[in-house]
């Protein structure tokens, strides 16, 4: 199959299209550039929105770049005047965050857990939703909604029978235990999230693919999925971020061994014990650490995730 | 099983269905035993030979798992516990974490916790579920031990006024063995105190005059732990008592009906609230933590703190050399009150329980009798300065400026020492309900009578709710 | 697996369906079943050619490809939450496996918990005023950066500039974890050594500074901020995405009719995207109902000073670990999802008009 038959074919499929879906057509053409009607109503406007926007980025950035600032400064310092620069620039703080609480070994343990989670999640997420979303069979609209309520579920109160259930299996406190524990809990944001994906690609391509022999696995494997990426990297993002933030979960399943702490746990443990001693650099630092690679994370994927919010969530 | 996916998946099925809908029912057959006697017997370590050696019992060579909270005191002086267990019986696994509750919880409830926990810390376990769940131990066996510190006394002799009360639920069995010896009172910098030229203020209108007098250096009378209102408890009811006498905290204990209604708790309330008012209490209180108070403390911008005597230890890291730290007992209201002015509020703290599903509770038992031997308790009173329940423990240590006034205050009050059960048996009522109406009166947000009136409310909502044990003094 | 073939196999004279001679014989069924279980191209000769086997194919590759997510999601999902609701019927402490069926005693005891109503009245406020908010400041920053700039000659509407980076700092908040939130906010808040009041103390607003968090009046709005904080970039990248799927010269022709952009916006872009407006409102009414971990860590005493912040998470966290009440919280959360559970469905029923199509 060629990628070419994606961009041909903006059509919408007819006859495993789930009913209820407004059926949408393709954009018209871009009009003629026209005159710009003119702007004088436009400064004061102008200046009043720019400055707003500027202000909800000081907002947003700035409580994190004055954490990350205080990172660096000595405690007693903090303690004295919430701004100024560090006196010295020394890392004393980080070395003390990192080695004091382990901070590196937790965040290799939950990387570990994403590996097998976050692939599982995406897999096991989108062959739902591709079921859900390009097939009818009767129950097809509760599995859709069993899937789709779960994102309402507190997680608080599955927590304690969640634990004897794990217990029961002999999944509690291990590895694969909580890769399964985080899939199960991702999968009403991935399934409800990728059905309404997976609906607006065209059928077409599939059906071809169908016609032409192809097994129902395989228009999956080798069609559906690839033009899928869009979406799959967004909604994997979105899973990413969920997991590496999963804080109950762990708290709950995967307490016993301090040696397999996840990050979050680690960085729980870290800010109590700074609550303890009153060491506000070291804590600071802490934060930096755990936040630090989230964002960097982020802004390497951030085209893919603002893409794939176009892509995906908006239809 | 069958050979065939079919049945396999039906199998999977099955065991999926059982857990979701039979597991309920396997619950309460599992809890019919467990509520019978012991249903881990199985899973727990013979006893050993019982001998003068070893009083207990202990299997020698059975291992030990000792769980401490990694609070104010730190797990250095449960790590050198361990050696001398460990120079009797079996290797000591150790572990340490600020969550007690997440990370015990499960255990206990699963059947397979350590053989010691130091139930401490900000998420502690209710101890009064888990006693009325028999899920913990008596210590009666180690109290009639003989005692590592004097081997001509028991273990229960050896202990200070109050620890055993402290420790029984209703009952009269020890359950729980709170370690540490607090002093609670008003603490303060005499270096401070110095710098005004003043004496420790004796009854109210010193206090008052004392705050005046620091206001004008631009200095703040008091300030506390406002995220956590409990604090203020620790000068608040034996000032309370004071006024009163000791009967005004009893009947508080025992929810008695108008309890909180008594013409002391007014008084207490409202010479508190005069601090408020006049506006010596450091701003932004409120809104501050445990940590925060004792930093803004140390660094002088307050002359006084509600707190216990783990302070010392705690806000080490931002004392400054010579500052002094100096506890004494709340001030008074005026020469009317009921009890001396040395009467002061001091407890045994820091709980250590066995569970009695442990597997060995011998063990446990045994580490704490270590815990309260010579080497042990010195050991603990130097390496995070605070005392122990054991009586003369401390004596001949050298101690902190801070640890010394304690001591000091201690043997100055003698019998006048209150201990209010409030926090043991009720702790939400203690700790939200009462610290919550002090709270809101000394951010200025209620005045003192509608502050007794919720208290009162509070403890009569308690007292009527089916749900709660209720206890006697 | 081969079992199951021969034992088809060997029922040739398998007794036939009572009435419609167009049904296939029991035997079929069987071999059909067992087909649906069998890798495809295991699939015996006889079903493949049969004319049904286009349906039969796909209904295998259904349950093929639902049947392990559904499992997973079925044991570790759904059977605990079926779980719960059996806890909230008995009076389990939560610290050992002796309980007792206590019926709906829970459940009554709730109408006259002052403290679980406070709780509900919070979380209810939230329910109300933070996707509001959130998704209000979410439609204006996304507006502004999508038609906020000078006109270009060659464009209706443009951009401001730099539009791409406001988006990527908005969104900041969003990708951390809600402990790390709460801490972060709880030291801006600090009365003392918070940013927050020593800028107002610099511009020179001293009488504006509060004690954020602890002030009854104002504690709980500190805490919606701080929600709405965490979402608002994610509604601006959200409905920026949206209002760029609409059309151009949708704009075009309401700016040539002499629209002002504040009329442009109520007028075209709103009903244009109030579909993922109503999406968003779903999913910021969910979070703010949530709203344990930034109540848990920031507030005084968690839920103070008084109730003025408990919302009904952090209630039934208390009732169940620090009372050991395990089962009358599993109550409390039962009763939170079923309000949960309200809020969607009515405004699922509300959204339920036609689409703009475009």
């Amino acid at each position: 199959m060629s990628g070419e038959m994606q961009v041909t074919s903006l059509t919408k499929t007819t006859a495993e299209e789930p009913e209820g879906e407004a059926a949408r057509t393709d954009q018209p053409p871009a009009a003629p550039p026209g005159k710009a009607p003119k702007s004088s109503e436009g400064s004061v406007l102008n200046a009043f929105s720019s400055a707003f926007l500027v202000l909800w980025v000081i907002m947003a950035a700035g409580p994190l770049i004055w954490v990350m600032v205080n990172s660096l400064r000595e405690s007693s310092d903090i303690t004295g005047n919430p701004f100024g620069w560090p006196t010295s620039l020394s890392f004393e703080n980080f070395s003390n965050a990192w080695s004091d609480a382990n901070i590196g070994k937790y965040a290799a343990n939950s990387l570990i857990i994403l590996c097998g989670s976050l692939p599982g999640t995406m897999l096991l997420g989108s062959m739902a939703a591709y079921v859900i979303a390009r097939f009818s069979f009767r129950g097809n609209r509760v599995i859709y909604m069993l899937f789709a309520g779960g994102m309402m579920f507190p997680i608080i109160l599955a927590v304690v029978p969640l634990f004897f259930v794990m217990d029961n299996f002999g999944l509690l406190d291990t590895r694969h235990g909580i890769m399964l524990a985080y899939i199960a809990y991702s999968l009403p944001f991935t399934t409800f999230f990728m059905t309404s994906f997976f609906r607006t690609l065209p059928g077409s391509v599939a059906e071809a693919a169908t016609i032409d022999g192809a097994s129902h696995t395989r228009t999956f494997f080798q069609i559906m999925l690839p033009m899928a990426k869009p979406g799959l990297i967004s909604i994997g993002i979105f899973n990413f971020l969920g997991q590496w933030n999963q804080y109950f979960l762990p708290l709950a399943l995967n307490s016993t061994d301090p040696d397999k702490a996840l990050l979050t746990q680690g960085l729980a443990e870290l800010s109590v014990n700074q609550g303890y001693e009153g060491d506000w650099g070291a804590l600071f630092a802490g934060l930096s650490i755990a936040m630090i690679p989230i964002l960097v994370v982020y802004m390497v994927f951030q085209r893919q995730v603002q893409e794939g919010l176009t892509a995906g969530a908006v239809k | 099983m069958g050979s065939t996916s079919d049945v396999n998946r039906r199998d999977v099925i099955k065991r999926a269905a059982a857990l979701g809908l039979v597991a309920v029912p396997g619950m309460t057959a599992l809890s019919a035993c467990a509520s019978g006697s012991d249903d881990s017997g199985d899973d727990k370590v013979d006893k050993g030979k019982k001998t003068d050696e070893n009083p207990l019992g202990v299997n020698k060579e059975a291992g030990a798992e000792v769980v401490i909270f990694n609070g104010g005191y730190g797990d250095q002086y449960a790590k050198d516990a361990h050696k001398v267990y460990e120079k009797s019986y079996g290797k000591v696994k150790h572990a340490s974490t600020q969550k007690i509750r997440t990370k015990m919880q499960p255990r206990m409830v699963k059947g397979n916790p350590p053989d010691v926990i130091n139930n401490s810390g900000a998420e502690n376990m209710d101890i009064a579920s888990l006693i009325e769940d028999k899920q913990v131990a008596d210590l009666e066996a180690l109290l009639d031990a003989p005692s590592l510190f004097d081997s001509s006394k028991t273990v229960r002799e050896m202990l200070l006024p109050g620890v055993v009360e402290k420790g029984t639920f209703g009952g009269d069995k020890l359950y729980q063995l709170n370690y540490s010896y607090t002093v609670y009172g008003t603490w303060y910098s005499q270096t401070a105190l110095d710098k005004l030229e003043v004496e420790y203020p004796k009854t109210w209108d010193e206090m008052l005059a004392v705050c005046a007098k620091a206001k004008k250096e631009g200095m703040a009378g008091w300030t506390y732990a406002g995220k956590h209102p409990y604090y203020f408890a620790f000068t608040m009811y034996p000032f309370i008592a004071k006024i009163g006498g000791a009967d005004v905290l009893k009947a508080i204990d025992n929810l008695e009906p108008d309890a909180w209604k008594h013409e002391a708790v007014k008084k207490a309330f409202d010479a508190y609230y005069e601090l408020r008012a006049k506006g010596y209490i450091l701003k932004g209180t409120p809104g501050i933590d445990h940590i925060q108070s004792q930093t803004q403390w140390t660094k002088g911008n307050a002359l006084f703190l509600p707190n216990g005597s783990w302070v010392e230890n705690e806000a080490r890291k931002t004392t400054p050399k010579d500052f002094k730290m100096t506890v004494a007992p709340p001030t008074g209201l005026d020469k009317s009150d009921a009890m001396p002015f040395e009467t002061l509020w001091a407890e045994a703290s820091e709980p250590f329980m066995v569970p009695a599903k442990a597997k060995n509770v011998e063990g446990g038992m045994e580490w704490l009798r270590v815990m309260m031997g010579k080497e042990s308790t010195q050991n603990f009173t130097k390496l995070v300065s605070a005392l122990t329940c054991v009586k003369g423990a401390a004596d001949g240590v050298e101690l902190p400026s801070g640890l010394s006034s304690a001591k000091a205050a201690l043997d100055a009050a003698g019998e006048n020492i209150v201990s209010p059960r409030l926090p043991d048996w009720y702790l939400q009522l203690h700790k939200e309900k009462v610290g919550g109406a002090i709270a809101a009166m000394m951010a200025g947000d209620i005045k003192p009578d509608e502050a007794v009136k919720r208290c009162q409310k509070a403890a009569d909502d308690l007292s009527g709710d089916d749900s709660i044990k209720k206890y006697k003094r | 697996m081969a079992n199951d073939v021969r034992a088809v196999d060997k029922s040739p004279t398998a007794p036939a369906p009572r009435k419609g001679g167009d049904r296939a014989s029991f035997g079929d069924y069987l071999l059909f079943a067992a087909t649906l279980v069998l890798p495809p191209r295991f699939t015996p000769k006889k079903v493949k050619y049969n004319r049904r086997y286009r349906t039969l194919d796909k209904y295998r590759f259904i349950s093929w490809f639902l049947v392990v997510p559904l499992l997973l999601y079925a044991v570790l999902v759904i059977s605990p939450f079926f779980q719960a609701f059996y806890y909230s019927l008995t009076d389990w402490s939560g610290y050992s496996s002796d309980f007792n069926y206590i019926g709906l005693d829970n459940y009554t005891r709730m109408f006259e918990d002052d403290d679980f109503w406070a709780s509900i009245k919070n979380s209810v406020v939230l329910l109300v005023v933070a996707p509001v908010v959130t998704l209000g400041l979410g439609l204006f920053f996304a507006f502004m950066l999508q038609a906020g700039g000078r006109h270009r000659k060659s464009e209706a509407i443009s951009g401001v500039r730099g539009a791409k980076f406001f988006k990527v700092v908005y969104f900041f908040p969003q990708v951390l974890s809600v402990a790390i939130v709460g801490v972060v906010w709880g030291s801006v808040y600090d009365p003392i050594t918070g940013p927050l009041n020593e800028v107002l103390r610099i511009v020179g607003l001293e009488s504006w500074t509060q004690g954020w968090l602890s002030d009854p009046n104002i504690a709980l709005y500190s805490v919606m901020f701080v929600m709405c904080w965490m979402f608002i970039g994610f509604y601006v990248v959200l409905f920026s995405a949206a209002m760029g799927s609409v059309p151009k010269d949708i704009y075009e022709a309401a700016l040539l009719d002499g629209a002002s952009r504040p009329k442009t916006f109520f007028r075209v872009t709103l009903p244009l995207i109030w579909d993922t407006v109503q999406t968003g409102w779903i999913y910021m009414g969910i979070q703010a109902l949530d709203g344990f971990a930034i109540v848990y860590i920031m507030t005084i005493n968690a839920g103070g000073p008084g109730n003025s912040t408990l919302v009904t998470p952090v209630y039934l966290y208390k009732k169940a670990f620090d009372v050991g009440q395990a089962g009358y919280a599993t109550a409390v959360g039962v009763v939170l999802l079923i309000i949960t559970m309200i809020f969607t469905a009515i405004m699922m029923l509300l959204s339920r008009r036609e689409r703009i199509e475009f």
